[in-house]
């Protein structure tokens, strides 16, 4: 009986994966729960586990190759059996079988068609050239031409989908002669950033050859970037998701930010307090940070708006309160989030933020632990920051933001006092929530964490 | 407008040019008394007498060779070769004498000669009257080579091809001769090296040459009721070639296909192709496809004969290809 081995659902938003690595080759043995291939979506790789015992007989979908989630990637059959016959003739990945006028097959066309399912992708010149012009990565397309093929009115469509969430693309292409744009793309200048000094403003060889002796010749390649002045850095695959989620959540979701001081007196208090029992007993620095993720989980209880996502015309209330710590890296920002917030104890949640944090530096974070978030924090308390606001992290539509700690004068029943005040920031989603809503809501917070023997009480 | 043959308009344009021009002077294989095997010379002995019309021996490289020599020393000749099967016997002629003289002159040494001749199946005349290799007079520098589809083509075409002063191979279709069109009376010329938009369409550019620049309308009028509207390019002539017209039509569509009645291999059509792939590539929202007949023989057979023959299905169904990628 063949078993097919398929890309798992890597998270609810995730649509597409690309393998890695196939850690088997057609026709080694491969044992039910060991690792068969790595997967990489957004920014998370995972291993995937065989699904079954036996040989894997065919894999239908090589290595980097970006595919929908739930794609037939190989079968695996037991010891023994031949190939059932309908997954030698497979269609390759995502093929459109183009229905209208087509005749039967010719031998030829039958030949191509066979040979695009090693897995290629294919794409028509057009299309191509609007993907350079555009600076679209073709391995984000899926083709609706013969054999996935990517026709051009895929890339148009592409680019029409990421203008709409508001992604920036390139413009035309910069007149240049042939020479010119053939020496830019091999050596990795964008010619978009040369001066042209040819007829029309055409960039010339010349021109080319000037700008690679200040440059230095960059190479294209992904390596760590040198931050030179008047180099051009390509994104990097996490800077590129990173860039994409950004926009779409700035220009769609329409956000609102609202302020309070929260006099944080107590709660330090109460953390020096316990900071060493709490050493003892879980092996962790409990820290502000843990504080806050546990007060949002419990004011989100009472305010279930704040764990919502907008899906269409829908509301979409998530069911479990999972709060997100915006972890900053040198290659970009990563927000794996703590499920149950709400209901785990301070010190499973300081010994959860721990272990998350020191995978995200390391890039170990499995998709689920960044995709299941429900509402995010971010905090800049290390810096000299009072106050700021963040974008939303999409599709949530909370985000709250934590400044400085800092020791201020204030007026307590006529009396000056100092006060240990941080300024928490929430921006909402105002398309879902409302004014009122968010600043009851940052309000129940701000009791929440000025009162933290209320919260504790769940330790 | 009246309409007249393309025969007659071919005739006409013969006619005008010899009341004209008395350098002209027409040979060839019964062209005089019986008027040419398809009729285009019809009439011409009896108006221009033996001496301009001249009736030759069986001998095609006899005959062309003299028109080489009677054109290089002052005359302006135009030679009938019945089939274009039979220019295979005056191939040293066109190729190593008529092409070359000019260049081989420095210049000074011209060539002032139009060889007529024809090509195309369909009329049962077998494997060695049938063939249709007008492309490789394409592959000869030295040469340029018309290729009308229509009565007015025809007429300018000619017209033009006697104002030059080198060698014009003029290259027409057997199952055209009787095809009618408007032709002006008066006399015009259409310039060598300018594409013919036959059809303007905005999805696919067929680029047809002969009696498949026909099939080919009548398949984009088809196509048209389904909401494909194929623009049909008909260069007129294959050398010199308007490449910028088939480079600016395919920008336009994306999609080429070319439809050509010689054998697929080696053929004008891949000509066209290999010069769009070069030049227009990043413009190609589909592979290319070629119409053309293949790479056998003309078979004698009616039915066989008229299954070879690049027809309006041959088309469909490159069309049908292509929409696959639209």
């Amino acid at each position: 009986m063949a078993t097919e081995v398929v890309i798992p659902m890597l998270g609810i938003t995730v649509e597409r994966g690309k393998i890695l690595k196939w850690f088997k080759s057609e026709g080694d043995r491969v044992e039910k729960g060991e690792s068969i291939f790595e997967v990489e979506a957004e920014k998370v790789t995972t291993e995937v586990e065989s699904p079954a015992s036996g040989i894997l007989k065919k894999i239908l979908v090589h290595e980097n190759i970006e595919v929908p989630v739930l794609t037939l990637v190989g079968v695996i059959t037991s010891e023994g059996e031949e190939i059932p016959e309908k997954y030698l003739t497979i269609a390759p990945p995502k093929e459109e079988t183009p229905t209208t006028m087509v005749p039967a097959a010719s031998p030829e066309v039958s030949q191509r068609m066979a040979s695009e399912t090693s897995g290629q992708i294919r794409v028509v010149p057009a299309a191509r050239k609007a993907a350079r012009e555009s600076g679209i990565d073709l391995s984000s397309i899926s083709g609706s031409g013969p054999g996935g093929t990517i026709l051009k009115k895929d890339v148009e469509n592409s680019i029409a989908l990421l203008r709409r969430e508001g992604v920036a693309l390139k413009g035309k292409e910069t007149r240049a002669t042939p020479l010119a744009k053939r020496l830019a793309e091999k050596q990795g200048i964008l010619l978009d950033m040369v001066k042209g000094t040819g007829p029309g403003g055409r960039v010339t060889k010349m021109d080319v050859v000037k700008a690679l002796e200040i440059r230095k010749a960059p190479t294209p390649a992904e390596a760590p970037a040198e931050m030179l002045f008047g180099k051009t850095i390509p994104m990097s695959r996490m800077r590129k998701v990173i860039a994409r989620r950004m926009s779409q959540s700035a220009f769609t979701a329409p956000h609102i930010s609202f302020f309070s001081d929260v006099d944080m007196g107590k709660l330090v208090q109460v953390r020096k307090e316990i900071l060493a029992d709490f050493e003892d007993q879980f092996g962790v620095r409990i820290s502000i940070n843990d504080f806050i993720i546990k007060a949002v989980g419990l004011t989100i209880r009472e305010y279930p708006m704040l764990n919502a996502s907008v899906d269409g015309e829908n509301i979409r209330i998530n069911p479990e309160i999972n709060v997100g710590l915006a972890v900053a890296m040198d290659e970009g920002l990563i927000v794996p989030a703590i499920p149950h917030a709400d209901r785990l104890g301070l010190g499973d949640i300081a010994t959860m933020r721990v272990d998350l944090v020191e995978r995200a530096r390391k890039g170990k974070l499995t998709m689920e632990e960044i995709e299941r978030g429900t509402f995010t924090v971010s905090s800049l308390a290390q810096f000299d920051i009072t106050f700021f606001t963040a974008i939303l992290n999409p599709p949530q539509c909370g985000i709250l933001t934590v400044g400085k700690m800092d020791e201020k004068l204030s007026l307590v029943n006529g009396k000056v006092k100092a006060r240990q005040v941080t300024q928490c920031g929430l921006s909402v989603d105002h398309r879902i929530i409302d004014g009122a809503v968010a600043s009851a809501f940052l309000q129940a917070l701000k009791k929440e964490l000025e009162n933290p023997s209320d919260e504790f009480l769940q330790l | 407008m009246r309409e007249i043959s393309y025969a007659q308009a071919i005739n006409e344009a013969l006619r005008e040019n010899m009341r004209r021009n008395s350098r002209i002077i027409l040979m060839g294989e019964d062209i005089g008394r019986y008027g040419g095997i398809f009729q285009v010379t019809a009439g011409l002995l009896d108006e221009f007498g033996p001496e301009r019309v001249i009736d030759t021996p069986i001998s095609e490289s006899g005959f062309v060779g003299t028109c080489v020599g009677a054109a290089m020393t002052g005359l302006h000749p135009v030679a009938e070769v019945m089939f274009i099967d039979f220019t295979t016997c005056a191939m040293d002629m066109i190729v190593n004498q008529m092409a070359k003289m000019h260049y081989m002159s420095g210049g000074r040494g011209k060539v002032p000669f139009v060889l007529r001749t024809n090509i195309g199946a369909g009329r049962g005349a077998a494997a060695q009257h049938s063939q249709s290799f007008h492309s490789f007079f394409m592959h000869i520098p030295g040469l340029k080579v018309a290729t009308p589809a229509t009565p007015y083509d025809a007429k300018g075409l000619m017209n033009t091809a006697l104002a030059d002063e080198n060698p014009v191979m003029f290259i027409e279709h057997k199952k055209l001769f009787i095809t009618k069109g408007h032709v002006p009376e008066e006399a015009y010329a259409i310039p060598f090296g300018k594409a013919d938009i036959k059809r303007e369409g905005t999805d696919i550019t067929i680029v047809a040459t002969h009696a498949l620049v026909q099939k080919s309308l009548n398949v984009a009028e088809e196509m048209s009721r389904e909401g494909v509207e194929i623009e049909v390019l008909d260069p007129r002539t294959i050398t010199p070639l308007d490449k910028e017209a088939i480079l600016n039509s395919v920008k336009k569509t994306g999609k080429l296909i070319t439809a050509d009645e010689g054998c697929l291999t080696g053929g004008f059509g891949s000509e066209v192709a290999a010069i769009v792939a070069q030049e227009a590539f990043d413009y190609l929202e589909a592979p290319i496809m070629r119409v053309g007949s293949p790479d056998t023989p003309v078979p004698f057979s009616p039915p066989l004969e008229q299954f070879y023959i690049p027809d309006e299905g041959s088309i469909k169904d490159a069309v049908s290809r292509i929409l696959a990628y639209q």
